[in-house]
């Protein structure tokens, strides 16, 4: 089976036993949670589009292991056609879900850990590549969903992780046994983690010699004894246990994050890809986090393409969309949408080869790319709101809609345009409001600013690959400088 | 036996390409000199590139030598490099391909 029906996905997911806690309590099915579920429909659309003949040349590709066809999900980037297909794939999810879809952080860790462990293995003689292309070969056979797990909690940040007074504020190896490793710690804000099959975990930065023990990577099954997860509470989270549909804004579909606790998991060495090569483990951060940041061109895209409908349907639903200064403001959504996806494409276009044959995006023009996702998104955000005007945060519920009293004023006092719907009008404000503020702004603003790195390692990184002393003597060539 | 030197475009090179050749020609012996002269078929072809896109690596530039070692900024035949011991892998590697030849 190299390609899941949607609802396998889900029936996969139900075997697994899964330890979640959710606003203080045991949750015991997460899939049919309904707080959790509009999490899971999303990735449940990366097993449906990749169905779909109208969209399967995005949302698959051929396995260079086996030669089947797989979710894209699931692949190892061959050329810079597959990376630049990668950004118009997530596009397309982004505009299908309005959300985040999660699966993205698999794709991107698989990518990085496959070329690292290469070229650990050649350099240190390990024997990592190995054990990480027999997982491959199953992720892609069953069509895994994997959360690639990077982020520790980290504590003091001034200090590095062995000096921190808890040492489990990174994750860690605590104890080498003969079969395996038992590993404690935490991930922070882990991504579809309650929507995956697998996790795959890797160091969170750079270590020294010192933190070793902390330069750490390996796979192990989501619902593993020795791993539980507590559920990130999301702006407006609750409206989903009401029983409207319009509240909620999105009612199919949303995103997740939890908190990944480590309690003296056992990893077996098959499923260990790194474990003390401190001196590999920038390279494996560098490339996840560059993959991921090519990623925010695509997803982020499509999200914005929803919002920058929505905010055209409410103008038109205002009786205002002829006014040219909504046209402008439109038309600069549309700008900033665009110089997101073109930052996704040109880092994927100038991808090159790595030693052990899959492809890397340009490092610099994915931090460029991901350095406008801190900012691009919340002008969008602000344009989409002043064009909706105030009625999205101060408009009647649904439960006042439907009353059968002051459902008629609620009819009469929020009707904009005479021809649609006060119904519809109410829709679409609150999908506006679900994105820039409710529980999708998750994705949209604060995954924006944060996820893939906070804006500051952008610049770290731009910093580096710059070339700035090649631009100066460029500048001395052209004023005639002679040194 | 020819050795050549092709180099990409050199748009926003994070090495010193004419630099690096260069050096190569130092420490090659004084028969195997690299030329730039594209009118003849290359034995051994060094593609000098200034990034790791190496965008001058491609079909139509392959065919115009038998083996090529590849310069994509601080990497050669896609391994990183320090800027300042590139040359000597290069020369190590053209030295060795002539051997397997002449061998």
């Amino acid at each position: 089976m190299a390609l899941k029906t949607p609802e396998q996905y889900e029936e996969s997911l139900r075997k697994l036993a899964f330890k979640v806690y959710l606003m203080g309590e045991r949750v015991e099915n997460p899939v049919d949670h309904p707080i959790i579920r509009p999490s899971m429909n999303s990735v449940k659309m990366t097993y449906a589009l990749a169905q779909d003949p109208r969209h399967e040349d995005l949302m698959t590709a051929t396995s260079h292991l086996t030669g089947k066809k797989i979710n894209r999900f699931c692949h190892i980037h061959q050329n810079t056609e597959d990376l630049v297909k990668k950004v118009k794939m997530q596009r397309l999810m982004g505009q299908k879900t309005g959300a985040c879809f999660q699966r993205c952080v698999g794709m991107d860790a698989i990518n990085a850990v496959d070329s690292v462990t290469f070229e650990m293995d050649k350099k240190l003689g390990t024997r990592y590549r190995e054990r990480f292309l027999k997982f491959l070969r199953m992720m892609q056979e069953e069509d895994l969903t994997v959360d690639g797990a990077m982020t520790d909690p980290k504590g003091d940040r001034s200090l590095p992780p062995s000096k921190q007074a808890d040492p489990d504020l990174y994750t860690r190896v605590v104890e080498k046994k003969k079969d395996g490793i038992i590993v404690r710690g935490a991930k922070a804000h882990q991504t579809g983690a309650i929507n995956s099959h697998w996790i795959l975990v890797m160091p969170t930065s750079t270590m020294t010699k010192e933190d070793a023990d902390y330069a750490l990577s390996f796979v192990a099954p989501a619902d593993a004894e020795g791993i539980f997860y507590i559920y990130g509470r999301q702006s407006c989270d609750t409206r989903k246990l009401e029983a409207g549909q319009i509240d909620v804004g999105n009612k199919e579909f949303g995103g997740h994050e939890a908190l990944m606790v480590f309690d003296n998991l056992f990893v077996p060495w098959e499923n260990v890809f790194m474990c003390g090569e401190y001196e590999f483990s920038g390279a494996l951060v560098e490339r996840f986090a560059g993959y991921h940041r090519q990623s925010y061109g695509g997803c982020k895209v499509g999200v914005g393409d929803v919002l920058i409908g929505a905010a055209a349907l409410a103008a038109d639903y205002n009786g205002v969309s002829k006014a040219s200064h909504i046209r402008d403001k439109l038309i600069e959504m549309m700008h900033l949408n665009e110089t997101l996806y073109a930052c996704g494409i040109a880092c994927s276009a100038e991808g090159h080869p790595t030693a052990s044959g899959n492809y890397l995006i340009d490092l610099l023009l994915a931090n460029v790319c991901k350095q406008n996702v801190t900012r691009l998104p919340y002008e969008i955000a602000r344009l989409a709101e002043d064009i909706a005007g105030g009625l999205m945060v101060t408009m009647a519920s649904e439960q006042d809609l439907r009353h059968p009293e002051i459902g008629k004023v609620v009819e009469k006092y929020f009707k904009g345009v005479a021809s649609v719907p006060t119904e519809h009008r109410c829709r679409i404000l609150r999908l506006i409001e679900n994105i820039t503020l409710g529980t999708a702004a998750v994705g949209y603003r604060t995954e924006s600013m944060h996820g893939a790195g906070s804006p500051q390692a952008q610049r770290i990184m731009i910093s580096r690959q710059g070339n700035l002393d090649y631009k100066k003597k460029l500048a001395k060539e052209i004023a005639g400088i002679k040194d | 036996m020819v050795t050549g030197i092709k180099y990409c475009g050199g748009c926003n090179p994070l090495i010193d390409r004419p630099g690096l050749v260069k050096k190569i020609e130092k420490l090659l012996p004084g028969n195997c000199s690299p030329v730039e002269d594209l009118s003849t078929k290359w034995e051994i072809g060094v593609l000098v590139c200034g990034c790791p896109i190496a965008c001058a690596d491609r079909p139509s530039i392959r065919r115009m030598a038998r083996h090529w070692i590849r310069v994509g900024g601080a990497t050669v035949d896609l391994e990183s490099v320090h800027e300042d011991e590139m040359a000597g892998v290069i020369v190590k590697k053209i030295l060795e391909l002539k051997k397997r030849k002449i061998d």
